[in-house]
């Protein structure tokens, strides 16, 4: 019996070798952009002084942290962050795959790449050029809003950017707007996946179109929405910089909704350039972050084996 | 498939905690000549005096710089190069960063240990700069090689900058105060016959605002000095002590620091401020403008706005906005610590060349090639002397401020006032700025600096709530009756108090040493 194994080990690893040789680059690019910089961690425990030197600054255990919690925003930009991840994630993950439904029932291949395009040139915008067109739009005296779509509904002018309250939606918006052509790529192609044989015969039961997308495509795509929702979940204290930062073009008076973990260490720490306490804002990010990934991977793991990352 | 996957994983791990362990080793191995530079060149007289037959050192520069064009620079580098190996044996080598963000630049030179001999040091960077130990003390390399720093400088000046009794940087010679008024396009100070002389007051002021704006309605009558910027950044009536976090009123007080926004003056500037919001004086999104005041005023969508002055602001105003404006002054001058410090350099604790790096920047200071080499650029190709003089320039033939290849920050480079005229500027400009300079009055606090690294948590909660009420309240955009209330107690609650009673310590203890009461 062994030494029946013992051959198979062998041909299965020589077969997979080129695999493995062309993951190289990647694996090496891996460890030292990601694993490498890891003992910078201990930055975050450390009272920084130059004239010593990084490694034989003090220790100062968790002082470097207390910023994030110790004043009253520290709860308005907890709950900014998080909201606004969930719904980035369910709403994200849901217009994606509805337009990348909808791409795949466009028959035309050409008209289909076209509106792909279209779809993804946001996406290719910067964040800076999109807070701009959005200054066209909201500006107070020369904005498109302003000027002619709300006189248009007999509506006073708005000051956008004096004015918290409309932004959550304001931002949702634009956060879809750019983000929803990435992510249908990837739904697009594991739609293109599906056997048709599966429509084929539904069409003949006599199912209906919602029927078919929901009792045939979603069900086939869920690991692809489960994988990216867990990734999302990874990210969940991490906040797009531009989008939190440029786009309410920095306004003071808007901070109650679009101050999110990010822009809140950034303000914080421009006069200071504190470089322990910028560390220690990551290292909750992603500690955060990372304990998230494994408890959510676990109750998926649960409910459904086969969906798990890991 | 699980036991290679396990294997594997095994193995990267392996391989991770070696790499570690080696990439340790060599930081700590690097950091030891870094952090032994600075003992041995305090203990001064180090291999830095080479006879001058040795090899030439290069020195990196590096300061901050508002145009892209490097084209300009390179021909410098190479002239300044040409004197500084004749003199001190040694070259530069220039590290020009973009203003915006020069911040961040800096302080990623400094966490990777980056080769930095000189670098320009913005005020309020300073005293955190110091904590950090990230400059080298400067008072025994002055002593020995910085004869010409001393001598263009008065004393007080220097002693601005001590931080414990040492010096840690050195402020360029310029302007050391300002005084706080308004600038206003002389076209149409001239249309309606406003009399400058007449403007003192705020209330002056509010008048002439209502005239433009009842009789120009497509022009703006007022907005802030640039953009970020809100009215009361551009009219101080107290010490600032460096941050606006506890000030000191009419720069005096008996030495006692006060919450600024509890203060009765400044909440009746921003009523006021309101008052000219509301009755259309200011610009509607003065909060997140980002148009740059000159490109309003050259539009002719702006009357005038608020700023920091000095003897020639309104030359210079006006050449920069390519439009004649008028300049006139609302608050007598005054030098405070923020004055001096707006403009420093020094030398980075990880410097090999400390002695070299002081050279050079002695000559900054008493030569007036040099010091005209960097305000102005290469004699005949960016510039060219007129009217027989050896102080009055002009622009080559055919060329202007914007084709000539070449602008600078001038300010920022040693003694400025060895630096040539511009042809249709007031030739005694330095002159009168050395008469402005004596005649302001100094701040009781001047050469206090205040040290945040007891306070950095409330420091960075307080920064948050500062910006978030900051513009809206002193552009006149929200209601302050309903908003100061609410910012106070939000400054209360992120700190503020407790920043005050750290500075009030610290400003105690100074004026103890220094003997000012």
């Amino acid at each position: 019996m062994n030494s029946q194994i013992r051959p198979k080990r062998n041909f299965r690893l020589r077969r997979f070798i080129p695999l493995y040789i062309m993951a190289i680059p990647g694996l090496a690019y891996l460890l030292i952009n990601n694993y490498l910089p890891m003992f910078g961690l201990t930055i975050a425990f450390k009272d920084v002084n130059y004239a010593k030197g990084i490694w034989a600054s003090d220790w100062i255990g968790f002082k470097n942290f207390e910023y994030l919690f110790k004043t009253t925003d520290a709860y308005i930009i907890t709950r900014n962050t998080l909201l606004y991840n969930v719904v980035f994630i369910v709403l994200g993950l849901a217009i994606a795959i509805a337009i990348a439904i909808l791409l795949n029932e466009i028959h035309r291949r050409l008209a289909q790449r076209f509106y792909q395009s279209v779809i993804i040139l946001p996406h290719l915008i910067s964040i800076i050029l999109v807070s701009y067109l959005v200054y066209a739009v909201l500006s107070p005296e020369t904005g498109l809003m302003n000027k002619t779509i709300l006189p248009m509904l007999g509506v006073e002018p708005i000051s956008w950017y004096l004015e918290p309250k409309y932004w959550p939606y304001i931002l949702v918006i634009v956060h879809i707007w750019k983000g929803a052509g990435y992510s249908c790529i990837v739904f697009l192609a594991a739609i293109i996946g599906i056997d048709r044989e599966y429509y084929e015969a539904a069409k003949l039961d006599g199912a209906s179109k919602w029927m078919q997308i929901r009792k045939i495509t979603l069900p086939m795509i869920s690991p692809i929405i489960t994988m990216l929702t867990l990734l999302g979940i990874g990210r969940i204290f991490y906040s797009d910089f531009g989008l939190f930062y440029q786009v309410p073009m920095n306004s003071g008076a808007l901070y109650d909704t679009t101050n999110v973990i990010d822009t809140y260490v950034f303000r914080g720490l421009m006069q200071l350039g504190d470089v322990g306490m910028s560390a220690a804002a990551g290292f909750y990010q992603s500690l955060v972050g990372f304990v998230l990934v494994i408890a959510s991977n676990y109750i998926v793991r649960k409910i459904d084996k086969d969906n798990a990352l890991f | 498939m699980k036991k290679v996957a396990r294997g594997t994983s095994l193995w990267l791990i392996c391989f991770m905690l070696v790499l570690s362990a080696c990439g340790n080793g060599n930081n700590g191995g690097s950091e030891s000549p870094g952090s032994s530079a600075p003992a041995n060149s305090s203990a001064s007289g180090e291999s830095g005096e080479k006879p001058s037959s040795g090899k030439i050192e290069e020195l990196t520069v590096a300061f901050p710089v508002v145009t892209a064009d490097q084209h300009g620079l390179q021909m410098v580098q190479d002239e300044i190069n040409k004197i500084a190996e004749a003199k001190i044996q040694a070259r530069v080598k220039f590290v020009p960063v973009n203003a915006g963000e020069w911040l961040q630049r800096t302080n990623l030179m400094f966490s990777s240990n980056e080769k930095l001999d000189l670098t320009y040091v913005h005020g309020g960077m300073y005293s955190n700069m110091v904590a950090k130990g990230m400059l080298a003390p400067l008072d025994d390399l002055i002593v020995q090689y910085g004869g010409g720093i001393s001598a263009s400088m008065d004393a007080k000046y220097l002693n601005a900058t001590r931080i414990n009794g040492k010096a840690y940087s050195v402020p360029s010679v310029r302007d050391m105060a300002g005084s706080y008024g308004l600038v206003m396009r002389k076209d149409l100070v001239d249309k309606y016959g406003i009399d400058v002389n007449a403007i003192k007051t705020l209330d002056d002021v509010g008048n002439v605002l209502k005239q433009i704006k009842e009789n120009e309605p497509g022009v703006v009558p007022l907005v802030p000095g640039a953009s970020g910027q809100s009215f009361r950044d551009s009219y101080i009536f107290f010490d600032p002590l460096g941050d606006f976090m506890g000030v000191l009123p009419n720069y005096d007080n008996g030495l006692k620091v006060v919450n600024m926004f509890e203060m009765p003056e400044y909440q009746d500037f921003v009523k006021r401020i309101r008052d000219w919001y509301q009755a259309g004086y200011i610009l509607k999104d003065a909060a997140t403008n980002k148009v740059a005041t000159f490109e309003l005023i050259r539009s002719g969508k702006a009357f005038a706005y608020t700023a920091m002055q000095k003897p020639g602001f309104a030359a210079q105003e006006s050449k920069s906005s390519g439009t004649e404006m008028v300049a006139v002054e609302l608050l007598p001058p005054v030098s405070t610590t923020t004055n001096i410090t707006a403009a420093m350099w020094g030398i980075p604790v990880q410097s090999q060349l400390q002695d070299k790096a002081m050279q050079f920047l002695n000559l900054m200071y008493e030569d007036k090639d040099i010091v005209n080499l960097f305000d102005w650029g290469v004699e005949g190709t960016h510039y060219v002397k007129a009217d027989g003089s050896d102080n009055i320039i002009q622009y080559p033939e055919g060329k202007d401020a914007s084709s000539v290849g070449y602008s600078s920050l001038a300010w920022m480079f040693g003694n400025q006032f060895l630096s040539r005229i511009m042809k249709n500027n007031d030739p005694e400009i330095w002159e009168k700025t050395k008469q402005f300079n004596n005649v302001a009055t100094s701040s009781k606090a001047l050469g206090f600096l205040f040290d945040s690294s007891e306070v950095k948590t409330e420091y960075a909660a307080v920064s948050n709530v500062i910006t978030q009420y900051k513009l809206p309240l002193e552009t006149g955009s929200v209601d302050p009756d309903k908003q100061l209330p609410d910012l106070i107690a939000k400054l209360k609650a992120a700190g503020i108090d407790k920043i005050i009673a750290e500075k009030q310590k610290q400003l105690d203890e100074w004026a103890k040493v220094n003997g000012v009461n």
